[in-house]
């Protein structure tokens, strides 16, 4: 008990040190980067203004004082729950991203969740039948779906189910005053959902694949073989348990990813989510917006591995962390 | 009657570019009860020759012709499904590196378990658990409630030749194949693990056939032995009598 009291402290401690180090960077280097934010604050207004009153917007920014003095600012007001407004849209940082967030993690989450489950069943059928004419089917249209860029493909689905069957919605998140309807909602996530996973799926089912093919070449499955169990069966119950903890450290670290992928498609179909934010912050140095929404990314990649790393120590006793597992402490038989 | 005879056994490996055949016309038969020690040196088809025989081979290996009898029964061409019933029934099999050998995810009882439950699936818990304990004191392992919990990463490397063994005898099989089980072991621990084979025939009065490169294990363990050169067997006889020509031989 006492172990697991530790272990729970000890990536508290690293958890808060991580995001303190991202703060740190991200702060640095968005104020580092060439522009200026009184564009996003202003507007094209800026160029009549005359040098004093810049001086004084800055001043009234807080964009005067150097940087280690700035970042103070924003970590003391961070600590409260403060995060400061957003230069563009001129109101809390939160409110923005509270109106966004849902429309992000519908998409980026749902999609995430479809790509882990179905590249796992993908990759263990292609594994199963390996060289057989469903696998070679399965990693030639996998093949061919992975390397269509993004954004082309959006463009694509656009054509095709929009403009020419006029089936689903090319644009936003809801018909305007139709935010409640699930129905509706469901029909302007398809097409961008559609575009997120396949382009995706492939590179994680074929991870898979290849991860279990490696796993079926090891000693143990001889004698897993040995014992009278079938080559599905020595996959299921003795490959995938040892494949899995780097399948789920892949994805603890494909998250962002995914997730940077729904930030493009978010853009190509002007979906009303924290995607489109994030460029737009980073195009007009709009500040605080940038450091929210980027430690907001950084805290889930580090939650995400935080959480395959918990995962694993059950999987495979080799990687668990605790004293306990060591000593024989590790229950079943 | 013989267990096991194999005639004129060849086996083949199939490349795109050349035929490679790791074993030649072997031919040899096995008493019930009876160690037959298979020896030579590294790469003359030891292992293919048994892997063949319980079919275990790689997808490009086949078995080129021949016959494999087992109580007399043909089995050379059991589907892959009726050698799955033989395997973990009637064969099993001891590795060479028991720490490769085990699953690395899974606790030594589970895996000892599972074979027992492959053999017996109607098994209650109680009952399995009490089988797994024994088949774990059978071997030499002392405190099977503790140790059955344990992973292969916790185990020594005799230890877990020890589980290797424990889950090949879980099948109660009627012909034992041991893949140079001492080979990955230091002196005392082989010792150990050839004591237990003998120990274990007599109790369990399997036949077992043993691979080995190393003439002083073949001498401690074998009734018969079978020398191979390049995929052929060149000399099979009495266990003494063919050492001792083969040490002969070599200090020729």
């Amino acid at each position: 008990m006492k172990n697991t009291y530790m272990t729970i402290i000890s990536e508290l401690i690293r958890f808060m040190l991580s995001v303190f180090l991202l703060s740190v960077l991200v702060f640095t280097m968005s104020r580092l980067a060439p522009g200026d934010p009184l564009y996003a604050y202003y507007g094209d207004r800026v160029e009549k203004m005359s040098l004093e009153e810049q001086e004084a917007a800055r001043e009234r920014l807080g964009l005067d004082a150097s940087i280690p003095v700035q970042y103070m600012r924003w970590l003391k007001g961070a600590v409260r729950g403060d995060f400061g407004i957003s230069y563009k849209y001129k109101r809390d940082v939160k409110e923005v991203i509270a109106e966004r967030i849902g429309n992000t993690l519908l998409l980026g989450g749902l999609g995430f969740v479809i790509i882990f489950i179905l590249a796992l069943l993908l990759g263990l059928f292609c594994a199963w039948r390996e060289e057989k004419p469903a696998d070679r089917i399965v990693c030639g249209i996998g093949t061919v779906t992975s390397c269509i860029p993004e954004f082309w493909l959006s463009l694509l689905l656009i054509l095709v189910f929009s403009v020419w069957l006029g089936w689903l919605p090319s644009a936003g998140a809801y018909t305007v005053g139709m935010d409640k309807n699930l129905a509706d909602r469901g029909r302007h996530l398809i097409l961008p959902l559609t575009v997120v996973v396949l382009g995706h799926l492939w590179y994680y089912a074929y991870l898979v694949r290849n991860r279990l093919l490696e796993e079926t070449r090891a000693d143990y499955v001889l004698l897993a073989r040995m014992k009278g169990l079938s080559g599905k069966q020595v996959l299921y119950r003795h490959c995938l348990p040892n494949a899995l903890p780097s399948y789920l450290s892949m994805m603890a670290i494909a998250l962002p990813h995914i997730l940077g992928g729904a930030y493009v498609v978010e853009t190509v179909f002007s979906y009303p989510g924290i995607g489109t934010l994030a460029y737009e912050s980073a195009r007009y140095q709009d500040y605080n917006l940038l450091m929210v929404v980027s430690l907001m990314t950084g805290v889930l990649v580090i939650f995400g591995n935080m959480l395959a790393r918990l995962l694993n120590g059950h999987i495979d006793p080799r990687t668990d962390r605790r004293a306990g597992a060591f000593r024989g402490e590790a229950d079943g038989l | 009657m013989d267990v096991l005879t194999v005639k004129n056994l060849s086996v083949s490996f199939y490349r795109p570019s050349c035929e490679i055949e790791a074993v030649k016309n072997a031919s040899f038969s096995l008493q019930p009860g009876e160690i037959l020690v298979i020896m030579g040196d590294t790469g003359c088809g030891k292992s293919v020759l048994c892997k063949s025989i319980v079919r275990l081979l790689p997808d490009i290996a086949r078995i080129k012709s021949g016959q494999i009898l087992f109580q007399g029964k043909d089995i050379t061409h059991y589907s892959e499904r009726e050698m799955q019933k033989l395997r973990g029934n009637a064969f099993s099999m001891v590795f060479q590196n028991p720490m490769t050998a085990l699953n690395p995810c899974m606790s030594v009882g589970a895996q000892i378990a599972e074979a027992v439950r492959l053999r017996k699936p109607q098994i209650a818990r109680k009952e399995l658990q009490d089988e797994v304990a024994g088949l774990m004191e059978l071997v030499g392992l002392d405190c099977p409630e503790k140790q059955a919990k344990q992973y292969p990463h916790q185990f020594s490397g005799g230890m877990a030749q020890r589980c290797v063994t424990a889950i090949a005898l879980a099948a109660d099989p009627d012909v034992l194949f041991a893949d140079e089980p001492t080979t990955a072991l230091d002196g005392e621990m082989q010792e150990q693990i050839l004591e237990l084979f003998l120990k274990l025939r007599e109790k369990l009065g399997m036949a077992v056939i043993f691979i080995t490169h190393n003439p002083h294990v073949a001498a401690r363990i074998a009734d018969r032995a079978a020398l191979m050169r390049a995929g052929e067997i060149y000399r099979i006889g009495d266990a003494e009598e063919i050492l001792e020509k083969h040490i002969y031989d070599n200090y020729q």
